[in-house]
């Protein structure tokens, strides 16, 4: 009796294990790496660290990413790689979003001996790596995360690929000026990158006193019921709704908001491009405006990349697929120019890197490491799907 | 440049239209019926909680991952039905409901079977540990078997909306409450009136006492985990029919609500259950229109952080007494 007591239990811890293995399993396999053997090294490929989420609530886009990265690894690759005939590998850690595992990732990462990072999706992820790439002095070219917190923390090893949360605002400034809304309602969802955008957009609107704020909150992510904000924005009555968070907070608050009977307009930051917002919204997404960067399907030219894409992973291009491209490419570029993989090397290379064509325009960083033009153009839903709606030029 | 036209929107079947008179007073309608109506959810799931610690005194952490589990077997249900018009929705909805509750509930037995039943006589902590465990093996059970993208519930409930004195009151939302009403009154007749609810009652008093007067001390405890799992179960189909939505994180931040309703109502206690999800709704709803939305959250946890110093027993809970 009591030895199959105990066998029980066993059994059942061993489920648990196994179970909690397989959640993560897309990182385990990703890591394929051997340990220390390090691209500092003059010899064997050169890896290159993609932190992306690929479990949690933005998987999806962890996904559209690593498959950007892999396409550029595997064109870069098939001509014969860098640094006379070094090839890139890719290696996959998970960020789940999250700080803790990012931190994890990270440091994974470090230690597989990755020379450059590609990755970084959720800012409040990616700013807790920033420190222990910088102690490893590896350079970080981040594709899609672009909260100001990462761009206040000056260090020298960071550069953004994407807009930053400021140049979103301003974009977003500008779309609610040209379309004439008077009153604004600001909703973020208390995560780094959201919140930025909150804070940054009220700012910039105050400057600019055409438009006032007639609300500005936020929510906890995760949860179902948003009817205390839904009220608190039917109270306020402003003619936009400009919500900074991700898709699936913004699919319910679109649709609860319309359920109110709410009859302005609706506006959602970059984080909530994606398919399932309106999945998620049902036929209250028709018209939601987004400020974004200009994805594979609003870009023009951009067809036989889509098509190279599709034949490589039989599914279509996402948000920040382009974006994670373009990063391993500008790695490569500037392994190249430094000709070593010395991270000093490749920070002097990337700082001196002008004119690269890039999806977003010819590409020359700031002295802050950033976009000189965010490229943040305005979609609208349309049948289910995000359209170019104004491009702001 | 001038305003741009919009596409025209579908308005679904919405029909009414809202005219605020007097938009303080209707304001307050309005928030009323929404805490009623979060509230009722809470309660559902509230059950589940306080049903397991009045028989065994487990926390039951696994208890939100239930209500998760319940919405995607829903979701995997519906699914495989495929296409079902509109005027069926509420019928299927229905049914699905109940296959749901079962598996539900089966879940709930095999689990108190496998992971709690072996610790009985353990220390209160390791059991607890083990309940933590558990609710991390269904989230990540169901996210390595459903993938950890958020899934768009095949059925949306859509309904008229009343005008009743300046609230918006939708026909779903109305019938989810009397879902939720009907569950709980036949919850109650069954602790009350049935022979198993006086065995729950006994063993929940003492149970060495229920064990020597001929209880089947484990199958009552089974049936336990069942009822309230099966709950937990219909709550997340509801949920995932009205709000649209379903992921393997959702039973999360629904559970700690529901652990907060159930302390509130006095935990262990069923009537207090109810009660406290009721009163949770409240606190929430009347918190954030008076402190506005991003206050919520900070002002239900600490009315659960009063109540556990002021009074931990809750509002319906008995002076528990010592025993030696």
């Amino acid at each position: 009796m009591k030895i199959t007591k105990r066998s029980t239990m066993l059994l059942g811890v061993a489920t648990a294990v196994l179970l909690a293995t397989a959640g993560c399993s897309g990182g385990l396999l990703g890591g394929g790496g051997d340990g220390g053997d390090g691209g500092g090294e003059e010899s064997g490929p050169i890896k290159l660290a993609l932190v992306v989420p690929i479990s949690g609530s933005s998987a999806p886009t962890g996904a559209y990413m690593e498959n950007g990265a892999q396409l550029a690894v595997d064109e870069i690759n098939d001509d014969g790689g860098i640094l006379d005939g070094r090839m890139l590998e890719l290696d996959v850690e998970d960020e789940a979003c999250d700080a803790q595992q990012s931190v994890a990732g990270a440091n994974k990462a470090v230690s597989n001996g990755a020379v450059v990072s590609v990755g970084g999706y959720c800012s409040g992820a990616t700013l807790p790596e920033i420190p222990i790439f910088e102690k490893a002095n590896i350079p970080m070219i981040i594709p899609a995360a672009n909260s100001q917190d990462i761009v206040n923390q000056g260090a020298k090893n960071v550069f953004m690929i994407n807009g930053t949360g400021k140049q979103q605002s301003t974009a977003a400034l500008t779309f609610m000026k040209d379309q004439g809304f008077k009153t604004v309602a600001l909703v973020d969802d208390n995560t780094s990158y959201s919140k930025d955008i909150n804070t940054e957009t009220a700012k910039q609107i105050e400057e600019d006193g055409s438009v006032t704020v007639a609300l500005s909150t936020s929510v906890t992510p995760g949860e179902s019921d948003y009817s205390a904000v839904v009220r608190d924005i039917m109270g306020a009555n402003p003619e936009l709704v400009y919500w900074t968070g991700y898709y699936q907070e913004g699919g319910l608050i679109i649709n609860q908001l319309m359920n109110a009977g709410y009859t302005g307009k609706i506006m959602v930051a970059d984080g909530s491009v994606d398919a399932s917002l309106s999945e998620i919204a049902g036929a209250g997404a028709e018209g939601v405006y987004a400020t974004m960067t200009q994805t594979p399907d609003t870009l023009e030219g951009a067809e036989d990349w889509i098509a190279n894409y599709k034949e490589a992973f039989g599914s279509d291009p996402g948000p920040y697929s382009t974006q994670s491209y373009d990063a391993v490419r500008l790695a490569a570029q500037a392994i190249e120019d430094a000709g070593s993989t010395d991270g000093d090397a490749i920070i002097k290379a990337l700082e001196a890197i002008d004119g690269f064509e890039m999806f977003s325009g010819p590409l020359k960083f700031t002295p802050e490491h950033t976009l000189s033009s965010g490229g943040f153009v305005i979609l609208v839903v349309k049948d289910g799907a995000f359209v170019l709606e104004d491009d702001l030029s | 440049m001038p305003r741009r036209t919009s596409p025209k929107r579908p308005t679904a079947s919405v029909t009414a239209t809202v005219c605020f008179a007097d938009p303080k007073r209707i304001l307050m309608v309005q928030v009323i019926w929404d805490g009623l109506f979060v509230g009722s959810f809470y309660a559902l799931i509230a059950l589940g909680y306080s049903m397991v610690y009045g028989i065994i005194k487990l926390l039951n952490f696994a208890h939100g991952d239930i209500y998760m589990l319940g919405a995607f077997i829903g979701f995997a249900a519906l699914t495989s039905l495929g296409g079902i018009p509109a005027t069926l929705s509420i019928g299927a909805l229905l049914v699905v409901m109940l296959l749901s509750m079962v598996l539900t509930g089966g879940a709930g037995v095999l689990i108190e079977r496998f992971a709690y039943r072996p610790l009985r006589g353990a220390p209160r902590l390791a059991v607890l540990i083990t309940a933590v465990g558990v609710s991390f093996s269904l989230e990540y059970g169901i996210a390595a078997i459903a993938g950890p993208n958020p899934r768009a519930f095949p059925i949306r409930l859509e309904g008229n909306v009343f005008n009743i004195i300046g609230a918006r009151i939708s026909l779903p939302q109305i019938i989810l409450i009397l879902i939720a009403g009907v569950l709980m009154i036949l919850l109650n007749f069954y602790v009350q009136k049935t022979s198993t609810g006086r065995a729950m009652r006994s063993i929940s008093l003492d149970r060495n006492a229920s064990l020597l007067m001929g209880i089947n001390v484990n199958q009552v405890i089974s049936r336990t985990f069942f009822i309230g799992s099966a709950l937990a179960g219909a709550a997340g189909v509801m949920a995932g029919a009205y709000y649209g939505k379903i992921d393997f994180l959702m039973g999360f931040i629904i559970g700690l609500k529901a652990f907060t309703a159930a302390v509130i109502g006095g935990i262990g206690n069923i009537k207090g259950a109810m009660l406290g999800g009721l009163v949770l709704g409240f606190v929430e709803a009347f918190g954030s229109e008076w402190f506005g939305g991003q206050w919520r959250d900070v002002f239900a946890f600490a009315v659960l952080i009063l109540f556990l110093t002021l009074r931990p027993t809750g509002i319906l809970g008995e002076r528990v007494t010592e025993r030696v």
